[in-house]
């Protein structure tokens, strides 16, 4: 159990299962790794990546019990751990309470608290007016390097890093990334990831783990990730060039919209958060087939927009559908899938929406088998929607959202979270949606997404709407590209 | 959320929170055995004017805690009143019959109700959970992992109510709050409390784990970020509460209001 040699650990031949489930995760799998070296985790979602890494800094069976058996299990000494959620890793309301939990636990004399939160602080560079502040005003990016910074005060040889960055945005992960390099130069660091692009700047050892949980290779970077390219797609792994190497496979992205017929029109527009104005646009105009990309930064406004054009919020102005029903023409995807599942089947969630409006049963059954079948649920039609995995939770709440067959579909970040085998079958599906001459109206971080896909792209910026530009054929092509240029300048 | 407080820098936030907690806790007790309806009246007058100096409340929040508080104690006297027995009748209708007696017991259990409200809301509204906690744990020795984890919990407490939110919203998305009916209330219902419910439980599991790996440990010695210690203030306090009780006593004695100095006697 306890760290016997002082340059390295590991685990030799381990074998677990999971409760209720027959078969073991792994069947003598072994790891070993030396001080300072830093290794990234590769694999499938589900393969047993992070189970590894809970064995390795021995949360497992130490926190978690699980049944599990190994010949060698040597912990190092110093271990710190961040974990994938940013609001679960904490136990206290205020930042410097929370560092101060972990000097506790050290016996830490109190006189010496204050200034070593500030030096942990400093170190990922996390500046605040005050340190007494409540941890839930923070940003998401903000929240999890405060999580490095408490897992700093346990003066760590080791990292342990569980996807840190899966549930941040963009300029978050970026942040992050820079801070993990920064302090983990003289530490060793083991790092589970899907979104690689900063990672691989600063890994030597690249570590793939196949569907099964077993290891297929393990080697330098350079080597592994030009050796096994192809399965880094496979797995949904960002790496870079995924996009180019999405826009070869991908023939119908090219943009165009000839429709001009008008949907939704706003004037003096604002929508109100406990009766302050948080949005607000003088006049817009969406038409139909459509796809509009809103961007801006965190703490905008962006999803109070929407929120306010589904009438969640109170709103002030005009705003004008032109259906006489818009509860039956609009359908709203939420950020968090679990929210929205309100039956206990897969089968049922789809129906829902169909039996509230009263449709025949023959009707209901044709069309959730349909939909079913289009977003690859079939096998999980009699499963409870919390059981599903995050990209098949995702495609349900599309699905359920879609079987109305909406004309208008609104989505929070709907690929917020998601590996990019996920979200690729997902805009792929918006695509067919939007060509089929459904508009779709999404708040999004990805830049990728806004250029390969939006016909359209909002800015909002401080709680307005400051630029609207069209982008339709040809001439204005050109335009669009240099007008994202300036976004990404002013997003990121 | 953020509105509720007026101030967190008043005179009964700086007292000891152990010897605050103890020492309402004891008046509970003092009052349970208070059976004379005089010492009833000016005990929950002086506590309301008490709470009023010392509350760290916003005003729109105080009036309506103390106004729902009202509501409740009448509440808890209108089943006294109204059902009691006695032999000076005010009032009998079919079911219902006042008498005198009644009446007078049903007073003394709604302010008894109201002064209890009171007396905890002076507690709850100068006290903030992170201090009371690190007293508990210093000053009345409560194990650790109590101390930590509730104070996780009342971490949890916001994440919650955006959660309900969420899912109040998610719910008029998906058409469920145009069925109406008592089944569908009934599946809204089930289906907040499951969410909820299953949202909660995950979030504790990996609060859970997390602490652990920030090697919180249950039993060994720990340091304090707070020393939470005592001054003059605490006097202050000992003084301020055991007057307000006796003011009750001594103006029942010498103004008493109404004949009834003991409700179970007539």
């Amino acid at each position: 159990m306890s760290s016997t040699s002082r340059e390295g650990w590991g685990v030799t031949n381990l074998r677990l299962a999971f409760p209720k489930k027959n078969a073991m995760l792994f069947k003598d799998l072994s790891f070993d790794y030396q001080r300072g070296e830093k290794v990234l985790l590769l694999g499938p979602s589900g393969c047993g990546k992070s189970t590894v890494l809970q064995v390795l800094s021995g949360l497992i069976p130490h926190s978690i019990e699980l049944p599990m058996r190994s010949d060698r299990q040597e912990v190092p000494n110093n271990w710190g751990f961040i974990f994938q959620d940013p609001d679960t890793q904490f136990c206290m309301p205020y930042v410097d309470e929370e560092i101060a939990f972990v000097l506790e636990n050290r016996c830490i004399e109190r006189a010496q608290m204050s200034e070593l939160i500030q030096r942990y602080l400093d170190m990922v560079d996390l500046k605040l007016e005050n340190n007494h502040q409540l941890i839930r005003t923070l940003s998401g990016g903000m929240k999890q390097r405060l999580a490095i910074a408490s897992i700093l005060a346990l003066e760590p040889e080791v990292l342990f890093l569980d996807e840190p960055t899966a549930l941040l945005d963009p300029n978050g992960t970026e942040q992050l990334w820079k801070t993990v390099r920064q302090i983990g130069k003289d530490r060793t660091l083991i790092i589970v990831e899907h979104k690689i692009n900063h990672v691989l700047d600063f890994v030597d050892r690249v570590v793939l783990f196949n569907q099964h949980g077993e290891i297929f290779a393990d080697g330098p970077k350079q080597e592994t990730l030009a050796r096994y390219r192809d399965k880094l797609d496979e797995f949904g792994i960002w790496h870079p060039g995924i996009w180019s190497d999405y826009e070869k496979n991908q023939i119908g992205n090219q943009i165009n919209s000839e429709h001009a017929e008008s949907i939704l029109e706003l004037k003096n527009f604002a929508v109100l958060r406990q009766k302050q104005v948080k949005f607000s646009a003088d006049h817009l105009c969406l038409n139909r087939g459509e796809w509009i990309a809103i961007v801006g930064e965190n703490g905008a406004g962006k999803s109070t927009m929407i929120e306010g054009i589904m009438g969640l919020l109170r709103t002030n102005g005009q705003l004008r559908w032109s259906f006489d029903h818009p509860e039956n023409h609009v359908q709203f995807v939420f950020q968090n899938p679990e929210y929205q599942f309100v039956t206990d089947s897969v089968e049922d969630e789809l129906a829902f929406s169909l039996r509230v409006n009263k449709m025949n049963e023959e009707e209901i059954a044709r069309r959730v088998d349909e939909h079913l079948e289009r977003y690859a649920l079939k096998a999980q039609r009699n499963q409870h929607p919390f059981q599903l995995s995050t990209g098949q939770k995702r495609r349900l709440s599309v699905a359920s959202a879609m079987i109305n067959h909406p004309d208008v579909l609104i989505l929070d970040e709907p690929t917020f979270g998601q590996d990019a085998k996920n979200t690729f079958a997902l805009l792929d599906i918006f695509q067919q949606l939007r060509l089929a001459g459904t508009t779709i109206i999404m708040v999004t971080h990805e830049m990728e997404i806004v250029h390969h896909f939006a016909t359209r792209v909002l800015t909002v910026e401080n709680g307005r709407l400051v630029n609207d530009c069209v982008s339709s054929e040809g001439g204005e092509e050109r335009n669009r590209g240099q007008r994202l240029g300036e976004h990404e300048q002013v997003v990121f | 959320m953020d509105n509720v407080w007026a101030s967190t820098n008043k005179l009964f936030f700086k007292i000891n929170p152990s010897l605050k907690f103890l020492l309402i806790s004891s008046l509970f007790i003092v009052y349970l055995f208070v059976q004379n309806l005089n010492t009833m009246i000016w005990a929950s007058f002086f506590f309301l004017i008490l709470y009023y100096l010392v509350s760290g409340l916003a005003g729109k929040w105080s009036f309506w805690f103390v106004f729902l508080t009202l509501i409740v104690s009448l509440f808890s006297a209108s089943a006294m009143i109204m059902f009691g027995k006695g032999s000076h009748i005010i009032y009998h209708q079919s079911l219902i019959l006042i008498t005198q007696e009644s009446l007078a017991r049903g007073l003394l259990l709604g302010l008894r109700t109201f002064t209890f409200s009171l007396i905890g809301m002076i507690f709850a509204t100068t006290t903030l959970p992170v201090p009371f906690f690190y007293s508990l744990m210093q000053q009345l020795k409560v194990p650790v992992r109590y101390a930590y984890g509730c104070l996780a919990a009342f971490r949890m407490i916001p994440i919650m109510a955006e959660e309900f939110l969420h899912i109040r919203q998610a719910m008029r998305v998906r058409g469920m709050t145009r069925q109406k009916g008592i089944k569908p209330l009934y599946e809204r219902m089930n289906r907040y409390s499951l969410t909820m419910l299953a949202q909660s439980i995950r979030r504790a599991q990996r609060t859970a784990i997390a602490m652990e790996a920030k090697r919180f440990s249950m039993t060994e010695r720990r340091t304090y970020y707070y020393e939470i210690g005592w001054s003059r203030i605490d006097l202050y306090f000992i003084v301020i509460m055991l007057l307000t009780v006796t003011l009750g006593f001594v103006f029942a004695a010498y103004f008493p209001l109404t004949p009834f100095t003991n409700v179970l006697d007539h």
